[in-house]
C-alpha cells in the first residue's frame, strides 16, 4: 500500500529522500527550535543524524560550530534539503 | 457494511496534493505530500512552516518526523487560508 | 534507510559510527534542559546511554536580578531571551570523576577535538 517504493519515484518517500540528500547541505530543526546546518553524513531508522561542518543556530543567531555532530533522532522535527 | 477507509489509506490518497499538518505544540506545516512511511514520517515539498508567533518560513523539501504530528488535513493550505 | 554505498571502509555509514569514533576521546554533549557536558567518552550504547570520565557539566539557569534569591531553570533559553529583560543568565559548573548519562536526555554529541 503506502511506502510503495516501486511505484514512487526517487526521493519521494522518506528513505528515498534521505538517500537522495546524503552528502548534501541540510538544515535540521529540533523540537526545541534549535537549528543545525551542515553536510549530511548519514541517517538511521531512528532519525539519528551525523552532520559534518555543522553550525548551531538559536533564534536565527549562530551560536557554535562543530566539525562533526551526532544528533539524537528523537529531538528532530524535520530535515530540510537546502 | 460500507467498506472502511483506513487512516493510512486516506493519507495515501493525499500523495501528490497539498496537505496541512498540525503538530503537537504550536507549529504547523503546509506543503505538497510527496510520500510517507508507516510511522507517518512525511516528505513534503514547497513547504511553509507556521510559527506560534505568526512567522512563515518557506522550505523547498523536507522530511518531517512523524513523532510530533497531531493532525493531517488533506488539501489544506495552512492557517493562512483559514484566517483570510 | 541505512543502505549507503560507503562500503565497509567508510568511517561513518550510520550516525552512531560517529559516536564510536569518539571512544576514549573528549566529547561535547548537549542535553535537554540546557545542560552541557565535556568529558572523555568511555562507553555508549544504541540508546545513547553514555559513560563519561573527568566530566565538566555546565547548567544554564536564569536568576532574577532584583530579588536575587529565586533561581529558575528554564526549559528553553530562547524563551528567556525574549521575555525576561531583568533576568540574568547564570552558568553553574560541576565536576565529576565519572558520570552515567541516560540516553533519552541526549540531544547532540560532538568530538571536542574538532571544536
Amino acid at each position: 500500500m503506502e511506502n510503495g517504493t516501486a511505484t514512487q519515484g526517487e526521493g519521494r518517500d522518506p528513505s528515498g529522500f534521505l538517500s537522495e540528500i546524503i552528502g548534501s547541505q541540510v538544515t535540521v530543526k529540533l523540537n526545541s527550535g534549535v537549528v543545525y546546518k551542515g553536510e549530511l553524513q548519514s541517517v538511521d531508522g531512528y532519525m539519528n543524524i551525523a552532520l559534518e561542518k555543522t553550525e548551531e543556530h538559536v533564534n536565527g543567531v549562530k551560536k557554535r560550530s562543530y566539525g562533526d555532530a551526532f544528533v539524537r533522532g528523537n529531538n528532530v522535527m524535520y530535515i530540510s534539503a537546502d | 457494511m460500507a467498506s472502511q477507509l483506513l487512516p493510512l489509506e486516506l493519507i495515501d490518497k493525499c500523495v501528490g496534493s497539498k496537505i496541512w499538518v498540525v503538530m503537537k505544540g504550536e507549529k504547523e506545516f503546509s506543503g505538497t505530500l510527496m510520500g510517507f512511511d508507516d510511522y507517518v514520517n512525511m516528505v513534503l515539498e514547497d513547504v511553509t512552516e507556521f510559527d506560534y508567533s505568526g512567522n512563515h518560513t518557506k522550505l523547498k523539501k523536507i522530511l518531517l518526523n512523524g513523532n510530533n504530528i497531531c493532525m493531517l488535513i488533506p488539501g489544506g493550505d495552512g492557517p493562512t487560508a483559514v484566517t483570510s | 534507510m541505512a543502505d549507503v554505498d560507503d562500503t565497509a571502509s567508510g568511517p561513518v555509514s550510520e550516525p552512531l559510527d560517529l559516536v564510536r569514533l569518539c571512544l576514549d576521546e573528549v566529547v561535547f554533549v548537549k542535553l535537554r534542559g540546557d545542560r552541557e557536558l565535556k568529558g572523555r567518552l568511555h562507553a555508549y550504547d544504541s540508546h545513547c546511554n553514555l559513560v563519561l570520565g573527568d566530566v565538566q557539566e555546565t547548567v544554564y539557569v536564569v536568576e532574577e536580578d532584583d530579588d536575587g534569591e529565586e533561581t529558575v531553570k528554564v526549559g528553553s533559553m530562547s524563551l528567556w531571551l525574549y521575555s525576561c529583560v531583568n533576568w540574568q543568565l547564570q552558568t553553574i559548573n560541576k565536576k565529576s570523576e565519572m558520570l552515567f548519562v541516560r540516553g533519552d536526555s541526549v540531544v547532540l554529541i560532538s568530538p571536542q577535538g574538532s571544536l
